[in-house]
C-alpha cells in the first residue's frame, strides 16, 4: 500500500479506536460503575406503584339473603387542565350535565399555578351519581376523568340502624358495620410496574399477581320482616304511652341467634353526618351500649338460683311482714303491702321484694352471685356488636361499692345495672332449658373465594338444671295468667315477668318516671322465641303492666303468625286484670 | 462530507472484503444467531404486552361489571324494601291480616 492511503488509514483507526474506547469506557462507567444509581433513577421514573380499583366492601344480608346494607356506585370527576385544550366548550358540556355555571367551571380549569402552569390535577366534583357519571365519561373530553366510588347504601332506610351501624367511604363504626370492619373491607391490592406519563400502567407484563377481592359478605340471624314489625310496634307503644324511647330484642332461644335488635330514637345510617356533630350518642346500641337498673324482672334470676341451688322449693313458704332489713337497711314490698304467708311462686306471680330479699339472704351472698355471674351479668355477653358493655354488678369482694344491703336489693333488680341484652340472654337461658349460650347476630360468612363459614352456637355454661328451668317456666306461665294478664296472648301460652324500675341518680333514685321491662317467652312448652320490651320513661302509666306488658302481647301476636305457628285450642285465656 | 469519506477511503476501494476465513464465518454465524434471537424476544416482548393490554382490558371490563352488578343488587333491594312493598300492597288493596285462622288437615 502506498505510504499516503496507509497514513491515512492509521489515522482513521486510530481516531475510530479511540472513539470506540471512549465509548467502551462510558460504558463500562455507566453500567458497571454506576450501575445501582442509573438503574434505581430509571425506575424511579417509569416503575410506580398503581393501587388497582377498590372493590366493593362486604354486603350485610338478612336471614333470608335480603340485602341490609349494600354498595351503590358513585363518580368523583376530575381533570388534568393541562390536556382540556379547548377550555370553554369543555366548561360547557361538563356544566350542562353537572347544572354547575359553565363561567365557574371555565375559570376551573383555566387557574394556574404559582409557576404559571395549568394545575396538574383537580376535582370538578366530589361525587356525582353513577348515571351522571357514565353521562361525562360519553362526553369524552380530553383531560377530564371519572373514578368510581363505592357509597355505602342502607335499602331498607333506618331498618336496623342500631344493629347494622353505619359505613364512612373506608371504615364502618358501630354495630355489625363496626364490629366486622376488618373482614367487611376489600383487600386492596397495588400493582408495581412500568407506567407511562400519565402513570397508567404499560402492559409489558400481564398485570400479576392477586386480584383484589372484595369485602367478606354476612349473612345476619335478623329477620328483615320481623325486624320491620318491631320496629313498627315499637314506635306504636312509644307514642301510645308517651315514652321517651325504647328497645325490643327477639331472641331464638335454640339457638341465641337475634332475630331483631331495635332501639328508639334510631338515625339513618345513610344520613350519618347529620348526627355526627350533634348527637353522636345517638349511634350507640341502647341494646347493648347502654345499662339500666332491671327492676322486678331480676327476681326470676333470684328465684331460679334458689331453686336450681335447692335451698327452697316452689312450694315454700315464708311469712311476708311487708319489709326485711337486710345489712342495715329495710327492704319493702311495692306500695308497702302486707302478704303474710306466701310461696316462693308467689314471689315471681305478686312480684314481691320481701321474698326475693329473703331468697337471696337465704342463699347467702357466695351463692347468689355465682348465679348471678353465671347468668352472664356483670360480664360482656360477646355479642358480635360494637361497643358492648358490661353493666355493672358489685360483688362483695368490691369492698368499695358493695354492700350488704346489696344482696337484699340485687335480688330484685336495684343496685344492678345491666344491658337489656344482658336480660333477655339470661331469660334465654331459662327458654333454653338452662343453658346459656353466647347470643349473635351474624349466622354465615361468605368470603369472595366462595368459601362459607357457618356460625355454630357456643355453649357458655349450664347455668341452672332443665328441671328447674322447667319449673320457672310453669312459674312465668303462672304470673302471666294470674299477675301481669296484660301480657296474655289468644290462642297462646306464653311466659314472662314484668319489670318496673326507678331511675337511679346521683345520690338516690329520680322522683319521677320509671323503666318499664318485661321479658318473656313463647309458645310454651316449645317457645320459638324469647322478647325484651323496655319502654323509657311513659308517661301513661309508669307500670311496667300497663305498657311493656301489652306492647308484649301486641308483638308475640304477630310473631307467632310471621313465625307460622298455630295457637293452641286448648289455651283458654284469663280474665285480664283491672 | 463525501470528499473526507473519499480522503479517508482511498485505496480501500480497491479491496476486496471476504471473509472467507474461519473466523469471518463464525463472527458472521454469531451475528446472524443475534438477529435471530432478538428477532424472537421482540416478537415475544410485543405478543406479551399485547395479552397485557388484553388482561388489562379483561381487568377493568370485571371492575366494570362488578360495580354495574353492585349497583343493581342495592336497586332491586330498594325496589323490594319493605316500605315499598307495603305501599304498594296498600295500592294494591291488601291490607295487613288482623286475625288468621290456621285450617287443620288430616294426612
Amino acid at each position: 500500500m502506498a505510504e499516503g492511503p496507509r497514513r491515512r488509514l492509521l489515522l482513521l483507526i486510530t481516531l475510530l479506536g479511540g472513539c470506540v474506547l471512549l465509548t467502551v469506557v462510558q460504558l463500562v462507567k455507566v453500567q458497571v460503575i454506576d450501575h445501582q444509581f442509573y438503574a434505581k433513577w430509571a425506575e424511579e421514573q417509569r416503575v410506580r406503584a398503581v393501587r388497582m380499583d377498590q372493590p366493593p366492601r362486604g354486603v350485610i344480608r338478612d336471614r333470608d339473603g335480603r340485602v341490609l346494607a349494600g354498595n351503590g356506585v358513585r363518580y368523583a370527576v376530575e381533570a388534568a387542565p393541562a390536556y382540556v385544550s379547548r377550555k370553554e366548550d369543555a366548561a360547557e358540556q361538563l356544566a350542562s350535565v353537572l347544572h354547575l355555571p359553565a363561567s365557574h367551571l371555565c375559570a376551573e380549569l383555566s387557574k394556574r399555578d404559582a409557576t404559571g402552569d395549568f394545575r396538574t390535577w383537580i376535582r370538578i366534583a366530589s361525587s356525582v351519581s353513577k348515571e351522571v357519571g357514565e353521562q361525562i365519561a360519553d362526553l369524552d373530553i380530553n383531560g377530564v376523568t371519572i373514578k368510581p366510588l363505592w357509597r355505602r347504601v342502607y335499602p331498607e332506610g333506618t331498618l336496623a340502624s342500631h344493629a347494622l351501624g353505619f359505613s364512612t367511604a373506608e371504615t364502618g363504626y358501630y354495630g355489625v358495620e363496626g364490629f366486622y370492619d376488618t373482614m367487611l373491607q376489600p383487600e386492596p391490592v397495588e400493582w408495581v410496574g412500568p407506567v407511562d406519563v400519565e402513570s397508567v400502567p404499560i402492559p409489558w407484563e400481564p398485570i400479576a399477581g392477586e386480584f383484589p377481592r372484595r369485602g367478606v359478605d354476612l349473612e345476619l340471624t335478623l329477620d328483615r320482616t320481623i325486624q320491620a314489625l318491631v320496629e313498627d310496634e315499637l314506635r306504636h307503644a312509644i307514642a301510645m304511652y308517651q315514652a321517651e324511647g325504647g328497645t325490643i330484642i327477639v331472641m331464638e332461644p335454640e339457638t341465641f341467634g337475634i332475630l331483631s335488635l331495635a332501639s328508639v330514637p334510631s338515625y339513618d345510617p345513610e344520613d350519618y353526618a347529620q348526627f355526627a356533630d350533634q348527637d353522636p350518642s345517638r349511634f350507640e346500641d341502647p341494646a347493648v351500649s347502654k345499662q339500666y337498673e332491671p327492676g322486678s324482672v331480676f327476681k326470676i334470676v333470684t328465684v331460679a338460683a334458689a331453686l336450681d341451688a335447692g335451698i327452697v322449693t316452689p312450694n315454700s313458704v315464708y311469712h311476708d311482714e311487708g319489709w326485711i332489713e337486710v345489712g342495715g337497711q329495710a327492704i319493702h314490698n311495692s306500695m308497702g303491702k302486707v302478704y303474710g304467708d306466701k310461696s316462693v311462686t308467689d314471689i315471681l306471680v305478686k312480684s314481691l321484694n320481701v321474698g326475693s330479699a329473703w331468697l337471696s339472704t337465704k342463699m347467702g351472698s357466695e351463692l347468689f352471685y355465682d348465679y348471678v355471674r353465671d347468668f352472664g351479668f356483670g360480664e360482656l355477653t360477646h355479642v358480635d356488636l360494637a361497643g358492648e358493655v358490661a353493666g355493672q354488678l358489685w360483688l362483695p369482694e368490691d369492698v368499695e361499692h358493695w354492700h350488704p344491703s346489696n344482696l337484699g336489693t340485687n335480688a330484685f333488680g336495684q343496685g344492678i345495672a345491666v344491658t337489656p341484652l344482658q336480660m333477655v340472654t339470661s331469660m334465654a337461658t331459662v327458654a333454653n332449658d338452662g343453658a346459656r349460650l353466647r347470643p349473635h347476630i351474624v349466622g354465615r360468612r361468605n368470603a369472595s373465594d366462595g368459601a362459607i363459614s357457618d356460625f355454630h352456637p357456643v355453649f357458655e355454661e349450664q347455668v341452672i338444671s332443665p328441671e328447674t328451668a322447667q319449673m320457672i317456666t310453669d312459674i312465668l306461665v303462672r304470673v302471666v295468667q294470674e299477675g301481669a294478664t296484660e301480657a296474655q296472648v289468644e290462642g297462646y301460652r306464653v311466659a314472662g315477668k314484668t319489670g318496673t324500675a326507678q331511675i337511679p341518680i346521683p345520690g338516690g333514685y329520680a322522683p319521677e318516671g320509671t323503666i318499664a321491662t318485661f321479658v318473656g317467652y313463647g309458645p310454651v312448652p316449645d317457645p320459638a322465641v324469647v322478647v325484651l320490651v323496655k319502654l323509657d320513661r311513659p308517661q301513661s302509666s309508669e307500670w311496667a303492666s300497663r305498657t311493656a306488658a301489652p306492647t308484649f302481647a301486641r308483638l308475640m301476636s304477630q310473631l307467632f303468625t310471621v313465625l307460622g305457628i298455630p295457637p293452641d285450642r286448648d289455651h283458654v285465656l284469663a280474665e285480664v286484670g283491672p | 462530507m463525501s470528499q473526507f469519506l473519499d480522503w479517508a477511503t482511498h485505496g480501500v476501494k480497491r479491496g476486496r472484503l471476504e471473509f472467507r476465513s474461519r473466523p469471518g464465518a463464525l463472527l458472521s454465524t454469531v451475528v446472524a444467531v443475534l438477529v435471530l434471537v432478538a428477532a424472537i424476544y421482540l416478537a415475544l416482548v410485543s405478543r406479551t404486552a399485547a395479552q397485557g393490554r388484553h388482561i388489562e382490558q379483561l381487568q377493568t371490563e370485571i371492575f366494570r361489571l362488578q360495580r354495574e352488578n353492585e349497583q343493581l343488587t342495592v336497586v332491586i333491594a330498594e325496589v323490594s324494601a319493605i316500605p315499598e312493598l307495603m305501599e304498594r300492597a296498600s295500592v294494591m288493596g291488601f291490607a295487613p291480616a288482623q286475625q288468621v285462622e290456621y285450617v287443620g288437615h288430616s294426612e
